[in-house]
Order: C-alpha cells, then sequence, then structure tokens
C-alpha cells in the first residue's frame, strides 16, 4: 500500500468510528475506540514507517485559497518520524482507552470522549502532514480545544479540575498566538504559506526577524511541550486528566509542541545563529533538572509523571539545541547526531511516558490512591501490572538494556562532542548543560526507585480494606505492547537509528546513519565503507556476530572520528543484554553450584529491627526517601511554612508538633506570579480612569483627539 | 593543624600487648575469686556471698564465676579471706554440647560482632565500648562492630535479658545467617545476675539461646570480652574458669 492509502485508510478509521459512535449504545463505545482507533494507529504508524524507510516524500495539495495558500498534505522524513511515534503511542492508548470506557465512573461520557477523541487523532495527524502554514495552525486550534474538552469531560471530578483545564486552554491559546505571529514574521519574505515557500523565503530574513521567529514560536510551541518557564499548566492538567486520556496528552500530543519548534527553528528556517541553538540548550537542561527535581520530591503518582515529562522533554530539547549550535558552526554530522539523539529520546519517552500512565491508571482504578505516601505492597495483588510498570521504570530511568539508556547516552556523547565547536563560551555552556543533564539522569533514577518501590513494594501503607486486583485485559494488554517496544527499542537501537534518519538528514543536511551505525553486517571483511585495519580489529572483537541470522547493518552504535581518535564513542545494547543474560546465569552456576554447595539453605523471616509486628507505619516513606533531594535543593524549592505548632503541657511537656509546609513551583514563583501581580496592578491603576462621570468621559475623548491632532500633522 | 601527627608519632603506640603479650597495666581488671580447700570458716564466707556465687562441694569452696560480682565481701571485712587471682582470660566455652565454639578457619581473623542489649544497666554495655577505644582496639584483630544482624557472625549479648527483649533476642539470632556464635557477656547475661529469675527477666542468655562463650564479670574488663571473642573464633583457648555447665551449683543455690 502506498502513503495515500495508508493515510485514507488512517482518517477513514477515524470517520468511522466518529459515524460509528453516535450510532452504537454506550455500552459499546469502548469497543468501536479500540477497534477503529487502534486500527488507524496502525495505519499512521505504517504510513510513517513507509516514508521513513523508502525515503518517498509524499505531497498532496488539497484546496487552493488563492492569494494565500494551497492547503497542502505532505509527509516528509521528519513529519513521518512524529506520525510514527504519534501511531505507536496511539495504538495502545485507543486499547486503554477502550477499556477504561467500560468502567462505572465513565458512564454518561463515552460517547462525547470517544467523539472527541477520535477527533483528535484527526487534529494530531493532520498538524504533523500539514504541508501549510493555514492548515498547521487551524488542526493546532482544534488540537488545542479538544485538549481542554477532553480534561473538562473528566469523569472524576476532582477539586481545581475546571481551573487546571482553563489553564491548559489558557496557556495553549496564548503559546498558538505566539507562534502564529512567529509564522506571520516568518512569512514576511514569503509569496504564499506553504512550507516549502515558506523555506524559500525565509533566507531573506535579517539576523533581528530571525530572532524574532526564534522566540516567538520556541516560546510558543514550547508551551504545549512544557517547557521551562511555560509549564505551569502541565502539571495541573496531567492531573486533571482521565485516566483514559493523561497517556494521550503524554505520548502523542506533548510531542507536537518538539514538532512545531523543529519544523520552524530547524527545518523551515535553518540555524544559522548559534545563539539560539545555545539558548534552546540551555533552557531544555533547565526544564531537565526542573522537571526531575520536582517529580523526586513529589508523591503523587501523575504529578511525578507530569514533572518527569518537562525533564524528558528539556532533555530532548537539549538535544535540538545541540543539534542547532552544531548545525549554525557548520558541523553537519554532528549535528545529525544530535537530531538523531533528541528524535530517539523523544519516541522513548512517549513510550514510557504512556506505558507508566496505564500503569498509574491500574494502580489508581484498583487502590483508589495516587498517593505513594499510601501506597505500597501492589506487586502481591498485581503482578502482571508491577511487571509492565518495572519495565516503564526502567526504561525511564535510563537503565539499559530498556530504551531510555541509548538515547540518553548518545544525548550525553553529544554533549561531550561540543568539544569541536571553536567557541570558548560555547564550550562552556555545553560542558555546564553536559553536567546539568547528567545531574539529570541521576535524579531520574532516584525518583523511578522511589516511584516503583513506594507503589509496589513493601507493605500495603493504606488500610482502607479495599480489595485490589489485577488490572483489567485491556490495560494489560496495552502494557504488554509497550513494554515490549521499551525493550525492543533499547535492545535494537541499530535499526532505530536508521530509521530516524531521513529526519535528521532533513534537519542537519547530512546523515547519521554510516557515522554511528557502521556497516559491520556488511561482508565478512573488508566492510566496503570502513577502512580494512579499523574493520579487521572490531571483526576479532565480534561486532559481525548475528549477521548469519540478522539484516541490517550491525549491532553496535560507534561514532568513528579522525586518525588519531578512531573511535570516538561506541555502544551496543545488543551484546550488551546477551552479556547480561550470560552473567546472570554465571552468578546463578557460581553462587548455587559452587559457593554454596553443600550447604542447607534456611528461610527466615525479615529483619525488622525485633519488633512484634512491622506495621507499614513503621516503614520507609516516600516523603522520607525524597527528603535528602529535597533538603539540598531547598534553595530552588523553598517552601513557606503554612503551620508550625506545638502543643505542651505544663509547658515542658510537648505533645504534638505540627508543621506544615507548602511548595510554589520556582516557576510559578519567579515569573508567573510576579506578571499576574503586575498585570493585576496595571488594570487597577488603569480603573482608576474608569469612576463613571460624563464630564470626565468627554474630557478623556477631547484630550485623545487633541492628541491625534498634534499627531497627525508630524506623520 | 597538623600538630596531631607530630603528637602521635612522639607518643607512640599505646595499645595494648594483649593478645601477643599480656597486659599488666594496674587496674586493668578487677580479678574474680578462686576457690579451693578452706578451714574454719567457710560456712560464713559463703554466707557473706550475696549472690550465692559460693559453694562447698568435697570439703572445698568452689566458685560460681556466672554469679560472682566482684563485691569482695569474700575478701574485704573478713578474717581469712579468699584467694583472688587478677587474671582476665577467663571466657569459657558456653554450655552447648557438643562444645562449637570454634566457626571455622574463614573466621579467624575476620568477624562482624552484633551487639544486643537485652536489658542491660549499662556497665557491661559500656566496657563492650572500650572495646573501640584506642587502647584496646579490637579493629587491629579484624573484629567489627555491625548494626545487621545479616552481617554479623558474632551475637555479643549483654543483660539479663529482660522479657521486653526476649522475643527480640530470638529473632535477632533467627536473623543471623549460618554459621553464628553467641557470646554471653557479664554475670546477668550468664545468670541473671543480680536480677536473678525475676518476673521481668530471664535467667540468662542461656535461657533463650544457646551460649556457646561465656565471659563472666560484673563487668567483665574489655580485655576479658576480648579473650571471649577470640575464643569464639578459636585463637585462644576456653579458660575453665566458670565451671562447664552441668557442674554448676547454680540449681542447688537457689
Amino acid at each position: 500500500m502506498n502513503t495515500a492509502t495508508l493515510l485514507i485508510v488512517f482518517f477513514a478509521a477515524c470517520g468511522a468510528g466518529i459515524l460509528l459512535s453516535t450510532a452504537v449504545r454506550p455500552a459499546h463505545q469502548g469497543l468501536v475506540l479500540a477497534w477503529l482507533g487502534s486500527l488507524a494507529a496502525v495505519a499512521a504508524v505504517a504510513a510513517g514507517a513507509r516514508v521513513l524507510l523508502t525515503g518517498e516524500v509524499f505531497t498532496q495539495p488539497l484546496w487552493s485559497l488563492p492569494g494565500l495558500t494551497t492547503l497542502t498534505l505532505r509527509l516528509d522524513g521528519l513529519s513521518a518520524a512524529f506520525v510514527l511515534i504519534a501511531g505507536l503511542v496511539l495504538l495502545p492508548a485507543s486499547i486503554y482507552a477502550g477499556g477504561e470506557l467500560r468502567s462505572a465512573s465513565f458512564r454518561g461520557h463515552e460517547r462525547p470522549f470517544t467523539v472527541m477523541l477520535l477527533v483528535l487523532y484527526v487534529s494530531v495527524v493532520l498538524i504533523l502532514i500539514a504541508g501549510d502554514a493555514l492548515l498547521f495552525l487551524l488542526a493546532w486550534e482544534v488540537m488545542s480545544i479538544l485538549c481542554y474538552l477532553l480534561v473538562v469531560t473528566s469523569p472524576d471530578r476532582e477539586d481545581g479540575q475546571l481551573g487546571s483545564a482553563y489553564l491548559l486552554l489558557a496557556m495553549g491559546e496564548a503559546g498558538t498566538l505566539a507562534a502564529a505571529l512567529g509564522f506571520l514574521v516568518l512569512a514576511l519574505g514569503a509569496s504564499s504559506l506553504e512550507f516549502h515557500a515558506l523555506k524559500s523565503g525565509a533566507s531573506a530574513l535579517g539576523a533581528s526577524a530571525r530572532w524574532g521567529v526564534f522566540l516567538l514560536t520556541f516560546f510558543g510551541f514550547g508551551v504545549k511541550a512544557g517547557l521551562v518557564p511555560v509549564n505551569s499548566w502541565l502539571q495541573p492538567a496531567y492531573a486533571a486528566a482521565p485516566r483514559a486520556f493523561a497517556p494521550v496528552l503524554a505520548g502523542a500530543t506533548l510531542n507536537l509542541g518538539l514538532y512545531g519548534i523543529l519544523r520552524v527553528n530547524a527545518d523551515l528556517l535553518p540555524a544559522t545563529l548559534a545563539g539560539t541553538g545555545l539558548i534552546t540548550l540551555v533552557v531544555g537542561t533547565a526544564s531537565a533538572l526542573l522537571g526531575i527535581l520536582y517529580a523526586t520530591t513529589d508523591n503523587d503518582l501523575k504529578a511525578v509523571l507530569a514533572h518527569s515529562s518537562i525533564e524528558n522533554v528539556g532533555i530532548v530539547v537539549a538535544g535540538f539545541g545541540a543539534g542547532m549550535v552544531f548545525v549554525a558552526t557548520n558541523h553537519p554530522m554532528l549535528a545529525a547526531i544530535a537530531f538523531v539523539a533528541a528524535l530517539y529520546h523523544m519516541i522513548n519517552h512517549s513510550l514510557y511516558k504512556a506505558l507508566l500512565f496505564f500503569g498509574v491508571g491500574a494502580v489508581e482504578t484498583q487502590s483508589g490512591t495516587r498517593d505513594m505516601d499510601r501506597l505500597g505492597g501492589l506487586i502481591k495483588w498485581m503482578p502482571l501490572t508491577a511487571l509492565g510498570f518495572l519495565a516503564g521504570t526502567l526504561s525511564i530511568a535510563a537503565l539499559p538494556p530498556f530504551n531510555g539508556f541509548v538515547s540518553e547516552w548518545l544525548t550525553l556523547q553529544v554533549m561531550l562532542r561540543s568539544a569541536e565547536l571553536s567557541s570558548t563560551g560555547a564550550k562552556i555552556v555545553f560542558a555546564l548543560c553536559g553536567a546539568g543533564l547528567a545531574l539529570t539522569a541521576a535524579l531520574a533514577v532516584t525518583c523511578f526507585v522511589k516511584v516503583f518501590a513506594m507503589s509496589f513494594l513493601g507493605m500495603r501503607r493504606s488500610d482502607d480494606g479495599r480489595r485490589v486486583a489485577e488490572a483489567a485485559p485491556a490495560t494489560l494488554a496495552s502494557m504488554a505492547i509497550l513494554a515490549t517496544l521499551c525493550l525492543a527499542f533499547g535492545v535494537l537501537p541499530t535499526y532505530v537509528i536508521p530509521m530516524l534518519d531521513p529526519a535528521s538528514t532533513q534537519l542537519a543536511r547530512a546523515s547519521a546513519s554510516d557515522a554511528l551505525v557502521p556497516p559491520f553486517f556488511a561482508s565478512a571483511q573488508g566492510h566496503g565503507a570502513l577502512p580494512e585495519q579499523f574493520a579487521g580489529e572490531f571483526h576479532d572483537l565480534g561486532a559481525q556476530l548475528g549477521q548469519a541470522v540478522l539484516p541490517g547493518r550491525g549491532l553496535v552504535v560507534l561514532h568513528r572520528g579522525g586518525t588519531e581518535n578512531p573511535v570516538v564513542f561506541a555502544m551496543s545494547t545488543s551484546y550488551m543484554l546477551l552479556a547480561l543474560i550470560g552473567l546472570l546465569l554465571l552468578s546463578y552456576v557460581v553462587i548455587r553450584l559452587w559457593l554454596t554447595r553443600g550447604r542447607r539453605l534456611a528461610r527466615r523471616e525479615r529483619w525488622d529491627g525485633g519488633v512484634r509486628r512491622l506495621l507499614p507505619e513503621m516503614t520507609y516513606t516516600a516523603t522520607g526517601f525524597s527528603n535528602p533531594v529535597r533538603v539540598i535543593f531547598d534553595a530552588i524549592f523553598r517552601p513557606t511554612t503554612v503551620e508550625d505548632t506545638r502543643e505542651t503541657v505544663a509547658e515542658h511537656f510537648r505533645m504534638a508538633i505540627r508543621r506544615e509546609k507548602e511548595r510554589v513551583h520556582v516557576v510559578d514563583r519567579l515569573v508567573f506570579r510576579p506578571v499576574r501581580s503586575a498585570t493585576l496592578w496595571f488594570a487597577h491603576a488603569l480603573a482608576a480612569m474608569h469612576h463613571g462621570r460624563i464630564n470626565a468621559y468627554v474630557t478623556y475623548a477631547f484630550v485623545a483627539l487633541l492628541i491625534v491632532f498634534a499627531v497627525l500633522p508630524m506623520s | 593543624m597538623s600538630q596531631w601527627v607530630i603528637k602521635g608519632i612522639r607518643t607512640g603506640i599505646k595499645t595494648t600487648a594483649y593478645p601477643r603479650g599480656a597486659e599488666n597495666a594496674a587496674g586493668i581488671t578487677p580479678g574474680l575469686p578462686r576457690g579451693g580447700s578452706f578451714g574454719t570458716g567457710a560456712a560464713a564466707l559463703i554466707e557473706r556471698c550475696l549472690t550465692h556465687a559460693l559453694d562447698r562441694t568435697d570439703g572445698e569452696i568452689s566458685v560460681n564465676s556466672r554469679r560472682c560480682v566482684h563485691c569482695y565481701r569474700c575478701v574485704r571485712g573478713v578474717e581469712q579471706p579468699l584467694n583472688w587471682e587478677t587474671t582476665y582470660e577467663w571466657a569459657g566455652a558456653g554450655g552447648v554440647p557438643p562444645l562449637t565454639n570454634e566457626l571455622g578457619r574463614p573466621f579467624r581473623r575476620s568477624i562482624h560482632v552484633l551487639v544486643v542489649d537485652a536489658g542491660d544497666c549499662g556497665a557491661c554495655l559500656n566496657e563492650v565500648k572500650q572495646l573501640n577505644n584506642p587502647y584496646y582496639n579490637m579493629h587491629r584483630l579484624g573484629f567489627f562492630i555491625t548494626p545487621t544482624p545479616r552481617h554479623a557472625d558474632v551475637l555479643l549479648v549483654v543483660g539479663p535479658v529482660t522479657d521486653q527483649m526476649r522475643f527480640a533476642l530470638k529473632k535477632v539470632y533467627d536473623a543471623m545467617p549460618t554459621p553464628k556464635r553467641v557470646v554471653a557477656v557479664g554475670a546477668c547475661a550468664l545468670s541473671g545476675g543480680v536480677f536473678a529469675k525475676s518476673f521481668v527477666c530471664a535467667n540468662g542468655v542461656a535461657d533463650v539461646l544457646p551460649v556457646d562463650v561465656e565471659v563472666p564479670g560484673n563487668p567483665p574488663p574489655p580485655l576479658a570480652i576480648l579473650h571471649g571473642l577470640l575464643v569464639a573464633v578459636g585463637r585462644k583457648p576456653p579458660s575453665q574458669t566458670p565451671a562447664p555447665a552441668g557442674h554448676a551449683p547454680a540449681a542447688a543455690a537457689r
């Protein structure tokens, strides 16, 4: 099937789903959503993969608006990568949402939810395959409004839900406005709003216009991506979103912001100013660091995932920034590697974040809470969910052999390649950002050790007597799909990197395929693309192992430098997995057959300090686990004390000490609250003019007239 | 800043020579009464012993050092004092048949000791604490204190095992990996001491756990405890000071 057919299948499946859902009974809405939604997702995956594998760009003009633009569908390498990711997430998300729709809490909301979710699918794909700014912005608006509606129609209403949904809408719209302005600046030199026209017209733009476009679109689209300092909507919106919608929000719509940033600042307007790249890099690193700090110290599972989304988007954007700097400083190969790393991380984030949201949804459904201080020990009752969740946490903590490791490793390697830059200032920025990202990676491990351990291990802390059981089959199936993908993307990076190559080639104008995945499988010896001696050495190491059974280039990710530094970095999670399995078996053999031979195995109770009965209250809490981080980074958190009282008897005997602290996100504290109070102050100052006396208004009109008469002759 | 280096070099090594040589410093041990043949006044002496540590067997006064609290009532204020020995190598093998006071070769040079306070008055615990100071310095012998039973090879118990600690002590012992040894330190841990069997405590550690090494004394000096640990790892032979269990006239006294 060609790309057009696949896209038609996608739109037809979504349309059929919308029509069917208006016809069938509410009880069957879940089936409609699950089957037609996943069919559409499969079509999207196929379309994206087809363009990425064949390299054929699909272009289809739709409708000509004379003097403005031609509405065009265009699926090039960059769009295809994003469509592929969106499809990969929407497939399990449809199955999961289909299952969720059957739950009692959704009663009465099934039909609008199905229709809106399917329209959202259409708008997401339309944004990605729009070939002109007008269609792009139209689809973007539809997507923004649907996100708001889907959050608002949540069946399980919580306090402040409307407020957070409204914040999502308001900030989203402000971002859209900024991005639209950016497009207008971009269109100054272009003949029409089609992307290819914008691209050819962009070369005429001066530096100030370029900076304007960058700032407007970077922060405009950054709202949807959740970048610091425009991330305030993200955490409340994720917390308020229905369980069935949160995975889509995190896995699919978040990427649209990244797509917008890339499309405008790396594709339409190729980076010629290193400064834009450096700002991107710094903002990305700041987002990553702040995101993970707040994720580590939060105890609400959904909030942790939301903050960690900010972190992951930060890592991706830092990769984009590195790529933009390398493009601007004319290092196309390094830029290609940076973009590959960033796109790879974006795929990974979508996969494991959706997986974790499924898990959190299952936990919340079963135990009725998301507070880690009240969870615990769930692995006993929901082992399969725990297994899927563990795969997600290992991936997000960037531990091999799961996917997060590959992309974070590549990103950090890219940061180290800043040695190639000539400017010392840029080098310093890269070094600091690299250190920030490394710290982020370390904190991410802390964070997700906490998330998994506090929810699934240990003792159950809640004593509400609820019966907890394994999650629904639909949830387990969707988790299984994503867990498998997480493992596959981690073990087989050498197949993913060439797949992403068309996208990064489009941005960097150089192919990273040969630079990252040398063809060790190409032939037994010689390797046309590799120097003979070099290939021979790797042949001796066994880099060609597996060539008889596997197609492709090889299983080693390796970057070659010049003659004096033949291997800059090299890694193979595929062989690492084999080695890990081998070591595991070996250690089993050593321990069971050799070290403990002839010894009796004794099983005793766990050591609990010798207490008579270990109570859940005595065990480690989530708050306690993350307290060191809270203490170390107190300067950033700056909690304000809400309550600090002590009850005493006869002055000396303390009965109780109560201390409660409240945290306001550092971005809210430093950016939004000042802006809000300044705006309110300004509004109050203006409102002083409006006291309702007609004489005053006549005077205002007269003064305005005088000013007009005074100014007019001058111009 | 670096004064302590010079001072340290000037001071030299002050750590006790034990176990390589004998330690003869004054006041290093309170000593224990030694029995023996005794003429008239034996009954009065036995009467003077408040903890019933003295008994008469075969015309001789025998001393049950598990009970002795070094009150010196058998030495001071009497016309014919009992013999008093001022040694400190008095840790003996416990009454676990068969005698299993050796952990085996791998443990001779390195053991981890878990100290459990099973209702101790603080005296024995204080002497145990001295093992960590520069003078006794148990680390040089490869003995280390650990807070968790999972890492412990030797369980060192002080105190008569109060009822509140009985369960915890059992749990600690169960939580230790084999091979493991129990060292009971102090008269209370060996026999209940001045607390003896009462409504709040047991008659010593042996009521709860099999004791491998017994260190008498109330409190025993640090060197005696060190000797006990050395006995536990098999680097010193056990002394015969606390008579082997079964020979003890403890039951008769009560």
